[in-house]
């Protein structure tokens, strides 16, 4: 509770504007969502509205192709309808792929296109970007473009797991053993997650965040809706007004995991929604000029950024794109109480001699990052405004 | 680090490339389920590419400072070798045996080629390979979902396959390319030394099959074992490219003992050998010479007194003391700290045990 009171007063002091820069009309309709799909005539009647994704660089990927695919990657313009029937909330995403790519075959190289949809679980903060962070967790939405994927211990049928060729079968008996393994196949690639912060990603198996999800490809395009109820175990989005945000990867360039675009928190609010989140808010003036300046006396030494290399590599978290997926109001947060969202991604054991944070015994873990809460209101607000700035250009 | 750990010794010495330990694993694990291209146990010629095909240059491990490389995730067809079939069910028809893919590589492509000129100074050894549970994996530290974990009861690296999402950065970061992607369950998997075998007190399928008993299996820190003798008491088993700074468990006895080379006309170079040190230097580090040198010591030792400890635990007389292994330190480590049973990779071998029948053993309607 406490952070939360710093936060609240940390935002106050630093004048963030009172309307959500960045939000989703969902419009109400009477037709029951639950039915829809990615070709239902209700979208239609929705407002389209575009917002940007940006390449995730803060944490660099150890596959070397990935690095060389992607070193490049400019930001991604994605166009969102959203829709509301008071129980289901519905979105439905565009965005321009070159390539249609599906992770099937026989290979360990192939990766599929896909989608995310970030929502969180409590409403009276602003968890961390990247999956959660601890206290303020949330949920994701995953679809991929995938072949047939099978359980890893087949559900217990181990008859079916054995090679064809191995299986004591011989023509029709063998069409039809393959034709089983064929159909105990799932090619909807759709997963649920619960997290607090990367690495700490779980996968929901019980059903209990269902969501309808699809994917469809045409015309150097993807689309990809989903629709979930607004209430559910974990979540309560009924109050009409929440924070979203949208991750895309690209599986020509081998994106997974990181390697992918995503978009900062966005605000949604169904039509008729008076409630106001203010750590959505933007941030009014600030004078990006003098941040660079207040940003390579007090950050460089540690963080890399753009073109500015004057700290050691794995350091700290690179901010080449910060300002493309970071909120004013986690900016603010970070840089003067650094130790309000510490996401256990980092892994010592990747680069030991930079450890970006401390586990105690009890397993609380402090950001090797000093507070700069002694910087003046102007620096601070200069800084935050530079900072929005640190973002790869739109393709 | 685990509590303890538990370690392979292989001597590479009286290896012979028979890949009855490669067999074995693949029945006991990998001819299924889409493991079909792994083989958690190969045995390589070296020189040679290897399997994956020249795993040594595809990154991954750490460099001196303790960071983790940057890797490549190697390609089934190009790297591996997509395992062929032959159209069995054909020849009954009269067609020619042929396979069902055009083969272009597959692990043991270049299988006892070697180095060197026929009949001169040519040479090659086998190096059997399986995943080294390393004190500090690269695959553990590559993966950004904890999905891998090192057992803290014997240091054994295992997938938690609930938690595997398929990203691969496992593959990249393994400098060893022993933890391999199943694209149809899209997780990774990797060889799990046998851990249902070894809390049963039973050895590795790998190490209990070698005809030429090569493969010593025990606790490191066990100092009665012939891990620790070969290990620490006589430093004559050496990990292979500890350079990779992952600290692996599996150790080798190097090949030292290699037949002399032939001059111009045939005749043998007296104290020459044909495995050149600077290769064994390569792969198991400095230490070699004075491991090579312990051997020659107490063969010559065992040659002129007839006794050597070193020499016994070598030649490995009987089957059962290669292996110190105890069921019964699992099952009290499982009930002091509480521990359900893992669940192993599948259950076949579990069902299997119950199975009353097979269906296609069945005689039936128009099969004789």
């Amino acid at each position: 509770m406490k952070k939360i009171v710093i936060l609240a007063l940390t935002c106050s002091l630093f004048g963030l504007s009172s309307a959500m820069a960045e939000s989703i009309v969902a419009s109400k309709v009477s037709d029951d969502l639950s039915k829809i799909n990615i070709n239902s005539k209700v979208w239609q009647g929705a407002k389209e509205q575009s917002f940007i994704a940006y390449p995730q660089t803060t944490i660099e990927m150890i596959d070397a192709d990935v690095i060389k695919l992607n070193a490049h990657n400019k930001a991604k313009k994605i166009l969102v309808k959203a829709l509301s029937d008071g129980q289901n909330i519905a979105f439905l995403l565009k965005w321009k792929d070159s390539s249609n790519n599906v992770q099937e075959g026989y290979s360990a190289t192939a990766y599929g296109d896909g989608f995310a949809v970030q929502l969180p679980i409590k409403l009276d903060s602003l968890p961390y970007i990247g999956m959660g962070s601890e206290g303020r967790p949330v949920i994701v939405h995953l679809q991929k473009a995938t072949g047939k994927t099978y359980e890893p211990n087949g559900n217990k049928d181990v008859y079916h797991q054995v090679n064809a060729s191995n299986q004591n079968a011989f023509e029709k008996d063998l069409q039809t053993y393959k034709g089983d393994v064929t159909a105990l196949g799932n090619g909807d690639y759709q997963r649920a997650f619960i997290s607090e912060g990367f690495r700490s990603m779980t996968q929901i198996k019980d059903n209990s965040e269902d969501a309808m999800m699809q994917m469809s490809y045409s015309k150097g395009m993807w689309s990809g809706v989903i629709v979930r109820k607004l209430k559910s175990a974990n979540l309560d989005l009924s109050k009409g007004t929440f924070p979203v945000a949208f991750a895309f990867w690209d599986g020509d360039k081998k994106n997974r995991d990181g390697a992918k675009v995503l978009s900062s928190w966005l605000g949604v609010s169904v039509q008729g929604s008076n409630v106001k989140l203010s750590y959505l808010d933007e941030m009014n003036g600030g004078d990006a000029k003098n941040g660079e300046q207040v940003m390579l006396d007090n950050c460089s030494s540690c963080h890399q950024y753009k073109e500015i290399k004057n700290a050691p590599n794995f350091m700290a978290p690179n901010l080449s794109n910060i300002g493309g997926y970071s909120n004013a109001s986690y900016l603010v947060e970070s840089i003067t109480h650094p130790n309000a969202v510490v996401v256990p991604g980092y892994n010592v054991n990747a680069h030991p001699s930079y450890p970006w944070y401390s586990v105690d015994d009890k397993g609380v873990r402090t950001s090797m990052m000093p507070p700069f809460d002694s910087l003046d209101k102007k620096s601070l607000t200069d800084l935050v405004a530079y900072l929005k700035t640190l973002k790869a250009e739109v393709e | 680090m685990s509590q303890r750990q538990l370690a392979m010794v292989m001597d590479l010495n009286k290896c012979i490339g028979c890949q009855t330990c490669t067999v074995a694993c693949k029945t006991q694990w990998t001819n299924r389920n889409g493991r079909e291209y792994m083989y958690w146990n190969n045995v390589e010629t070296y020189p040679g590419s290897g399997y994956p095909k020249k795993w040594m240059e595809l990154g991954g491990g750490f460099d001196t400072a303790g960071d983790l490389q940057l890797g490549v995730v190697p390609n089934i067809a190009s790297d591996y070798g997509v395992p062929w079939d032959y159209n069995f069910e054909g020849l009954a028809k009269g067609e020619q045996l042929k396979p069902d893919v055009t083969p272009t590589w597959g692990p043991n492509w270049d299988e006892d080629e070697g180095a060197g000129n026929f009949p001169n100074d040519n040479y090659f050894f086998y190096i059997p390979r399986i995943c080294n549970h390393c004190s500090n994996p690269g695959c553990l530290s590559a993966c950004p979902r904890d999905a891998i974990f090192k057992r803290d009861q014997d240091g054994v690296v295992l997938v938690d396959l609930d938690r595997c999402q398929g990203y691969r950065y496992c593959i990249a970061g393994c400098p060893y390319k022993k933890i391999y992607f199943n694209p149809k369950i899209s997780k990774s998997e990797k060889c799990i030394l046998c851990f249902p075998r070894i809390e049963k007190g039973l050895p590795p399928a790998c190490a209990q099959q070698c005809v030429g008993r090569i493969r010593f299996v025990g606790f490191l820190d066990d100092e009665d074992g012939q891990v620790y003798k070969l290990v620490t008491k006589y430093k004559v088993a050496l990990p292979l490219r500890s350079d990779y700074g992952t600290v692996p468990n599996v150790y080798y006895v190097p090949p030292t003992e290699a037949p002399p080379k032939f001059d111009a006309h045939g005749k043998i170079i007296e104290g020459s050998t044909r495995v050149p040190m600077e290769e064994l230097e390569k792969l198991f580090g400095k230490e070699v010479h004075a491991a090579a040198k312990t051997l020659k010591d107490e063969m010559k030792k065992r040659k002129e007194t007839g006794e050597s400890e070193l020499m016994d635990l070598l030649i490995a007389y009987k089957h059962d003391d290669m292996f110190r292994l105890d069921s019964g330190y699992y099952a009290d480590y499982a009930k002091s700290h509480s521990l359900e049973p893992i669940k192993i990779v599948d259950e076949r071998y579990i069902n299997g045990k119950f199975t009353k029948e097979m269906k296609f053993f069945a005689p039936k309607g128009g099969h004789a």
